[in-house]
């Protein structure tokens, strides 16, 4: 479970809170999406998860963020980061090693994971991120989708309970950023991994997401299922938040009247309420 | 222009990473290049610059080879936008960014303050802002001002939207097609295809270093074929109105619809036709476009005109549903 409960935060250089007043609960296991415009709060939220917010920004810290029962202001980094794991938005600041493998390892010397639990770690991160027949490759020859994964398989052979990644498809094409969710879906589901994503892509975290989060000038405005919030387009629209266009077509739709059935949030969904409006 | 003939390309000098290229974008073409990461679209924005030579073939910018042009040349023909601004901005105040490209050129002087001034003021910038101190999508802004302040005749945007929110994305893209109504050539890499197929007239499908398709933009868009081998997906709407018109008696302004516009229009001309009194669809479609976008309004208007015809079966108000 991740609670914020009253947390306000406003950075040492920074005139104002940058998030105020937030009050959100995370079960385990849960698929969270964050979004919001540039410059809302979003990322400041993940570093409140992950223990960046205090420890290594510092500031005016008010309320409070437990994770998985530790007080992330109480807590030392070292003891967030066995159990949260983060993937930064730019990869190359991530990447250490020259070679996948080494990058892969590098985390799991650092936390001391005993030597004979190791290979078998690496083997489950690699071949859950399906790039097995990467383990050999210099980093520097990998696309940045290939790169992508191999940041979160050098995080998830920690074994975190909670995952953190801020805009892990930002330079993906459409097909790797699908793969991408896919196989952290399909990892966090197996494992109960609590996952927290920043995205701007809302059409992706929509299909894959248990809550949406909406933030706004520091303030979450929305947090609820996909459907729940994508029923408000033109309000997310309006705060700088893009909106799946099969949605928008049907939330149009229903504005006219000529739509009156659930929220739509993909292409397969518009399809089939499109069918049955003209049938 | 830019011509590519027979071009194939390599970093190493041994694997291919462009084979057998050839295209040509006109002066004031808008061309978008899709594909997956690695298909070579990068490879041949870097061709186009200069900053890449050709292993074979020949690439032109105005009749010339990119190989007997000057670095300095090319820069004054095209402009580049990465697509991490912080690759980009290396100044400390906004205006001395705006004037980098000037002094890297040798073109200091008032002129080239003038232009300064008028692009900070064209864009509310503050010209003594520390760069770094910008958010995202400013800094994007910046990068896109250094190039256009230099006025060259085509632009290259890597990418010119990733890490945008949506507005931060409008504004960007509208400075872009300001820029080639202007008569700029626009070249864009890019993997959003709502993007694509909201601003590109052209696209360029590339796959394993090759070119797929060259063609107007919803044709390629459209193209099952392309699509596959591309591995590419087109924008949501076009998708949905591919999907619905396999359906036999689809009618084919809803199959043909590439915008939330036109769908909504069409759906709304389709209920009439099957019994909504006409003038009252015909209004229905017109309000929903133009409280959409006023971008699309003239499509879509289009659709009702073509399809409100008087006397179309079934105006008659008889069996709404």
């Amino acid at each position: 479970m991740i609670e914020f409960k009253e947390f306000s935060f406003r950075y040492r250089e920074g005139e104002a809170p940058v998030v105020r007043d937030i009050a959100l609960s995370i079960p385990d296991g849960c698929f969270v999406g964050i979004t919001g415009a540039a410059g809302s709060g979003k990322s400041t939220l993940t570093y409140a998860i992950n223990g960046i917010i205090p420890h290594c920004y510092p500031g005016d810290f008010y309320g409070s963020v437990t994770v998985e029962g530790l007080d992330t202001v109480e807590a030392s980094l070292t003891d967030i980061s066995r159990v949260v794991g983060s993937v930064c938005q730019d990869i190359d600041s991530q990447m250490v090693s020259t070679v996948v493998e080494d990058e892969i390892l590098y985390g799991l010397e650092n936390f001391a994971v005993p030597k004979d639990e190791i290979p078998a770690r690496v083997d489950e991160a690699l071949a859950a991120m399906g790039i097995v027949d990467l383990r050999d490759r210099t980093i520097d020859s990998l696309s940045g989708g290939q790169k992508q994964k191999v940041a979160v398989a050098s995080v998830i052979a920690l074994q975190p309970r909670v995952l953190v990644l801020d805009e892990p498809t930002a330079e993906l094409d459409p097909a790797s950023s699908v793969a991408v969710f896919d196989l952290l879906a399909r990892y966090a589901r197996e494992h109960g991994t609590t996952v927290v994503v920043v995205e701007q892509k809302i059409a992706l975290l929509s299909d894959y997401a248990d809550m949406l989060v909406i933030v706004d000038g520091g303030c979450i405005r929305f947090a609820d299922t996909p459907d729940a919030v994508l029923a408000h387009s033109d309000e997310l629209l309006a705060l700088g938040v893009n909106v799946p266009r099969a949605t928008t077509l049907m939330n149009a739709l229903g504005a006219q009247g000529l739509y009156g059935g659930p929220t739509v949030r993909n292409v397969a969904g518009a399809a089939a309420a499109l069918k049955e409006v003209l049938a | 222009m830019i011509e590519f003939k027979n071009v194939s390309a390599s970093y190493d000098g041994e694997l291919a990473v462009l084979r057998d290229v050839s295209f040509t974008v006109n002066d004031g073409d808008f061309v978008a290049f899709v594909g997956t990461n690695g298909a070579g679209k990068s490879t041949t924005m870097r061709l186009v610059n200069g900053l890449l030579k050709p292993t074979a073939g020949e690439v032109l910018v105005d009749g010339v080879p990119t190989t007997a042009l000057k670095t300095s040349e090319l820069a004054r023909r095209i402009g580049f936008l990465f697509q991490n601004p912080d690759r980009q901005i290396c100044c400390n105040t906004v205006r001395e960014e705006l004037l980098f490209g000037f002094k890297a050129l040798g073109e200091e002087g008032p002129a080239a303050e003038e232009r300064v001034d008028a692009i900070i003021e064209r864009f509310g910038f503050d010209a003594d802002a520390e760069p770094y101190l910008l958010n995202r999508g400013t800094r994007q802004l910046l990068a896109l001002a250094s190039i256009i302040v230099l006025a060259p005749p085509t632009i290259i945007l890597d990418e010119p939207t990733t890490g945008l929110d949506f507005r931060e994305c409008v504004k960007v893209m509208d400075v872009v097609r300001e820029l080639n109504e202007g008569g700029t050539t626009v070249i864009m890499v890019c993997h959003d295809m709502e993007v694509v197929g909201d601003f590109a007239r052209r696209v360029i499908a590339m796959t394993d270093g090759r070119v797929v398709t060259d063609g107007a933009t919803f044709d390629v868009l459209r193209d099952g074929r392309v699509l596959k081998e591309a591995h590419i997906l087109p924008p949501q709407v076009t998708e949905v109105s591919m999907i619905l018109g396999r359906d036999e008696g689809c009618a084919a302004s809803i199959a043909q619809a590439d915008t939330v516009p036109q769908m909504v229009a069409a759906i709304a001309q389709e209920l009439q036709l099957e019994g909504r009194a006409a003038a009252e669809a015909a209004a229905l479609a017109n309000d929903v476009a133009a409280a959409l976008s006023a971008e699309t309004v003239a499509s879509a208007a289009t659709v009702v005109e073509a399809k409100a015809m008087p006397g179309d079966a079934g105006a008659d108000g008889e069996g709404g549903r």
